[in-house]
């Protein structure tokens, strides 16, 4: 498909979509090497949780120990926020992905068979889209108990609509056209020629959706935990580390940004994380855009 | 005849992606007064370009390289340079004297306004003065009829909207009823211009022999049939007796029979109005039925002048000829012109038409024809005269 | 077709939505012991202390469907259970909460769209020059903020740094209780509109300081949506022909870009705004948490937080009907503002 390579030239010549490839790149980066960037402490059993250096409630700044300082309970914001990134990551893109391939399945069922099947699912969405994201989520994950796996089951559940619905309408629009006739003139069997016909042309759109929505399902995973319905105290999740700063938010007298580092660190990665699959989403619309309304 | 508008040495180039187009290329044209003058050609040969350079209304990644386009204005009885005009004088000149129908009716329309507000909207905009003149003897008659207590309570009012429309029709830039129209509220005072407006609309739409064009007025576009809507657009166009009417395949949308009353409709107006006209076409059929002289274009260049009449007896350049051939009769075989359009980032060297052209010499390679006279009123830009 | 036949054929759509999501929320309690259901069908906290009771009276032994209708039936007549966080019936617990959360969107919603409209038109009408990119980043920006974490930021600098500047909460302490007194009357409990009402310029003024930061925050993200949506739209429109057919008319390029484009460009837009709506229910809970601003968003995060399920269920349920409601009516007004979508037609 060269629709692929024009794609990616498209993409390293837009300066913003660039900048939005290199954040990614670097978080990968600090992802993958997370365990050389923030080195597990000896005897420390599960990396995921934060080494404390002592149990005091009181942040301290930054120093040569602790490089961007320690939060509310002594957690370690570096080794926290280098670590959160790899909870980022898996958040996102479990979510999404099976987000995706639901809405795949059901899209496609619904689109090209039509008829009942179609009604009840775009029923079934109606239903789910009724509820704004974030109160749902709060909703399941309150049933569920709160655990950030509770919070990846809750933002399937809130998310997988849109997906189901935007493939069924790509599906749609491609089942008139004359080359899905053709294929079926030619004897090929509906399953093929979704997969095989309808499927690709569907894809474009999607892409744009999901790579705008791994940011926004971080966003929504990281408020949760901020709200405390998320991963458990002391657990390497950015919105996590966030919660610890509410009590520290204002300074004593005459210093009240004294502990600007446990606020605003998590939330710059937080940020810079989603900005990057922003400017990503947002590059992906700009060329697919203009390339549909050529066709 | 005199000139209503000489285009001289017109060069149109659009800077694209792939590279830069010669939309149009060193031409040279004159529409006469009250005359019909149609331009036929293929795709790509310039013609809707040359309708939008001379209203200046050239989209990006076009300009208007060089030329002259100069028109004689209805009102200062002067030439004006139209290329050089500031934008300000060019749009009072837009859809006041010189406008455009286009091909596509459906879509020239704003769906989300009716039929009237939209033709309304050319009289505000050019005709405030007269609507002012009209709003106030209104009034005044208001005035010196009115009887009883009703009217004698409202008179102040009235004195006051008479004095106000008087200003109006006095000048466009009175301040008093300025100010009034750009304070939201306020505005609605001004409504008798509106009304005024919609009568001169209704009129318009009766003019283009739309049944029931009150009804009409309050419709949205959508509501109408094709035939309709293009009517209701020449009624825009024609609303302030423009001195040339641009018409851009007004008829190649619409059905054939359609096509037939819209031709004999441009035919009254040309009768009626005295203005001259510019028709468009590809169709050489269409421009026999109404044209009084046609200009030939291919690839941006100007290939033949002729009255209508020379035109079909006297075809001279190739291209003509070839175009008159490709008419289909019954009995004929169907002729072809061989070959490709021009491609337009690479047009042939010198004389665009020479890999079709049947009778194409060594020095049409090279060469760019020039304009000769060859006959009464007919002039050809080929190296074979 | 007639307006009023796809009013009711809308409505009669609406039912098995809404059915829908009664038995979703419904299928969710059902993920609780029936302990811990009772709260949903309570009044009276005092009734509590006789668990074996409640459970037999509503039957939260019994199958699933039975309870459906149970349970259904006590969500008809008004009753969502017992909120344990605020000791008060979940109905009246939202009602209680409401006009804050209400006052907030009264601030914020003509903010966004009028902003977002605004800002989009504007870079649509100078594509691909500096303003354009500039909204553009802005955008991205916006939309990429955590909003929690830009509350705790507007917080810090202007409550923190600033003094007290705008500070969080609905009202200070004196003026909390100036509004609670006997002298004011508290018509509507939405604080700005009561000031003026009760011609407290003091009230006032303090209600609006601490509206100041949860409405940016609330906007924020918004704007940037809306911006982009109107952007889009209008480009879509300023390429259709009526715009050329605008200029040839000779209109200024103001009145082609504000009055022809524009109207075509905010259609897609006000279907839009139903999705603003729910942006803002979510961007409620975490705004009013941030800023302990209690509305409706902030109690359902302590109810959430406390577990209290027949609270966030009761949340949860209200946020959908009401969802669901302003959906149709965002389609009703669509109708009104596309011609195309109006009237029989009637073609000639």
């Amino acid at each position: 498909m060269t629709d692929w390579r024009f794609m990616a030239r498209q993409l390293a010549r837009n300066p913003l979509s660039l900048m939005g490839i290199i954040i990614i790149a670097i978080f990968a980066f600090l992802a993958i090497f997370a365990p050389l960037i923030a080195p597990i402490p000896e005897g420390h059993r599960d990396p995921y949780m934060i080494p404390r250096d002592g149990y005091s409630a009181t942040p301290r700044p930054p120093s040569e120990e602790h490089i961007f300082g320690t939060t509310q309970g002594q957690y370690d914001i570096f080794y926290g926020v280098i670590w959160g990134t790899r909870s980022a990551f898996r958040v996102g893109l479990v979510v999404i992905g099976i987000v995706v391939a639901i809405g795949i399945v059901l899209g496609s069922l619904a689109g090209y068979f039509g008829g009942l099947l179609d009604e009840i699912i775009m029923r079934i969405t109606d239903i789910f889209l009724a509820f704004p994201a974030l109160i749902l989520a709060m909703a399941i994950v309150s049933a569920l108990g709160p655990s950030l796996n509770s919070v990846m089951i809750a933002l399937i559940v809130v998310s997988w609509p849109s997906y189901a619905r935007l493939i069924r309408g790509d599906i749609l629009q491609v089942r008139e056209e004359d080359y899905i006739e053709a294929s079926r003139g030619l004897g090929a069997s509906s399953g093929r020629v979704i997969i095989r016909h309808a499927l690709p042309n569907a894809i474009y759109p999607t892409l744009v959706m999901a790579s705008l929505d791994i940011g926004a399902v971080v966003l929504t995973a990281a408020a949760l935990s901020f709200l405390g319905l998320g991963a458990p105290e002391g657990y390497a999740d950015w919105g996590q580390l966030t919660s610890f700063a509410r009590n520290w938010i204002v300074g004593p007298q005459g210093d009240s940004l004294k502990y600007w580092y446990a606020v605003t660190i998590p939330g710059l990665f937080i940020l810079f994380f989603v900005l990057g699959w922003n400017l990503l989403g947002d590059a992906f619309r700009d060329i697919l855009d203009p390339r549909l309304a050529r066709r | 005849m005199k000139d209503l508008v000489r285009i001289r040495d017109l060069s149109v180039r659009f800077y694209t992606y792939e590279g830069v187009v010669h939309a149009i290329d060193d031409l040279d044209l004159e529409i006469r007064q009250g005359e019909t003058l149609g331009i036929v050609g293929e795709t790509g040969s310039g013609k809707s370009m040359t309708a939008l350079a001379i209203l200046r209304l050239i989209p990006y990644p076009g300009k208007i390289e060089s030329g002259s386009i100069v028109f004689v204005d209805r009102d200062r009885r002067g030439e004006l340079e139209l290329l050089t005009l500031s934008e300000d004088r060019m749009r009072a000149i837009r859809g006041n004297q010189i406008s455009m129908v286009f091909q596509e009716p459906g879509a020239a329309l704003n769906p989300v306004f009716t039929i009237g507000d939209q033709i309304s909207e050319v009289y505000l905009l050019h005709q405030r003065q007269e609507l002012g003149y009209r709003a106030k003897q209104r009034v005044d008659s208001l005035l010196s009829d009115g009887s009883g207590f009703a009217a004698s309570a409202r008179r102040p009012f009235w004195r006051w909207q008479s004095r106000l429309y008087n200003k109006i029709a006095e000048g466009p830039h009175a301040l008093e009823p300025r100010l009034l129209s750009r304070i939201p509220l306020f505005k609605r005072l001004l409504w008798r211009l509106k009304d005024e407006a919609s009568l001169l609309t209704v009129d318009m739409l009766k003019d283009v022999e739309i049944p029931d064009p009150a009804r009409v007025a309050a419709q949205y576009p959508h509501q109408l049939s094709g035939g309709m809507k293009q009517r209701a657009v020449i009624a825009m166009a024609l609303a302030c007796s423009p001195k040339l009417l641009i018409a851009d395949e007004p008829t190649t949308s619409l059905d054939v029979t359609i096509q037939a009353q819209m031709l004999e409709l441009f035919r009254r107006i040309k009768v009626d109005s005295g203005a001259s006209v510019l028709f468009i076409t590809h169709n050489l059929g269409v421009a026999a039925e109404i044209c009084d002289r046609v200009a030939v274009m291919y690839a941006g260049r100007l290939c033949e002048v002729a009255t209508i009449e020379e035109m079909f007896l006297h075809p001279s350049h190739p291209y003509t000829k070839a175009l008159l051939d490709a008419v289909p009769m019954p009995g004929k075989e169907l002729q072809t012109i061989p070959g490709a359009l021009a491609d337009a980032l690479n047009p042939p060297p010198g004389c665009r038409f020479h890999p079709r052209c049947p009778s194409a010499l060594s020095m049409c390679q090279q060469d760019k024809a020039k304009l000769k006279e060859i006959g009464k009123d007919h002039i050809v830009a080929c190296h074979l005269f | 077709m007639e307006l009023r036949s796809y009013i009711i054929r809308r409505l009669l759509l609406l039912i098995p939505v809404l059915f829908g999501v009664t038995l979703f929320i419904f299928g969710i309690t059902m993920l609780f012991s029936p302990i811990m259901r009772a709260s949903l069908y309570v009044t009276d906290l005092r009734q509590m202390t006789n668990i074996g009771l409640v459970i037999e009276t509503y039957g939260l032994d019994q199958p699933f469907w039975v309870q459906y209708g149970t349970w259904l039936g006590q969500v008809f007549s008004g009753n969502l259970g017992w909120s344990k966080v605020v000791g008060m019936p979940v109905w009246d617990a939202i009602w209680s909460f409401l006009p804050a959360t209400l006052e907030l969107a009264i601030f914020a919603t003509p903010l966004i769209i009028l902003m977002g409209i605004f800002l989009g038109t504007q870079a649509a009408a100078h594509k691909d020059r500096p303003l354009d990119h500039g909204t553009r980043v802005m955008a991205i920006f916006g939309w990429s903020l955590p909003t929690f974490w830009l509350g705790l930021i507007l917080i810090m600098v202007f409550y923190g740094l600033f003094r007290g500047l705008l500070p969080p909460g609905r009202l200070s302490i004196q003026m909390d209780m100036v509004v609670n007194s006997a002298d004011f009357i508290r018509y509507t409990h939405i604080n700005t509109i009561d000031a003026i009402l009760n011609l407290n310029g003091t009230v006032l003024l303090d209600a609006l300081r601490h509206l100041v930061l949860p409405v940016i925050t609330l906007s924020v993200t918004q704007v940037a949506f809306i911006m982009r949506l109107m952007r889009s739209s209008m480009l879509e429109s300023l390429g259709k022909g009526y715009i050329l057919t605008a200029r040839a008319k000779g209109l200024a390029e103001r009145v082609v870009v504000n009055k022809h484009a524009r109207r075509n460009a905010l259609i897609p837009v006000i279907t839009v705004s139903g999705y603003v709506l729910a942006g803002m229910a979510n961007g409620v809970v975490i705004t009013e948490t941030i800023f302990t601003y209690k509305g409706i968003g902030w109690w359902a995060w302590q109810s959430a937080v406390r577990l209290d399920i027949a609270s966030v269920l009761g949340f949860a349920l209200f946020n959908a009907v009401l969802f669901v409601l302003v959906n149709l009516l965002v389609d009703i007004l669509y109708t009104r503002v596309d011609p195309r979508m109006r009237l029989g037609e009637a073609v000639q």
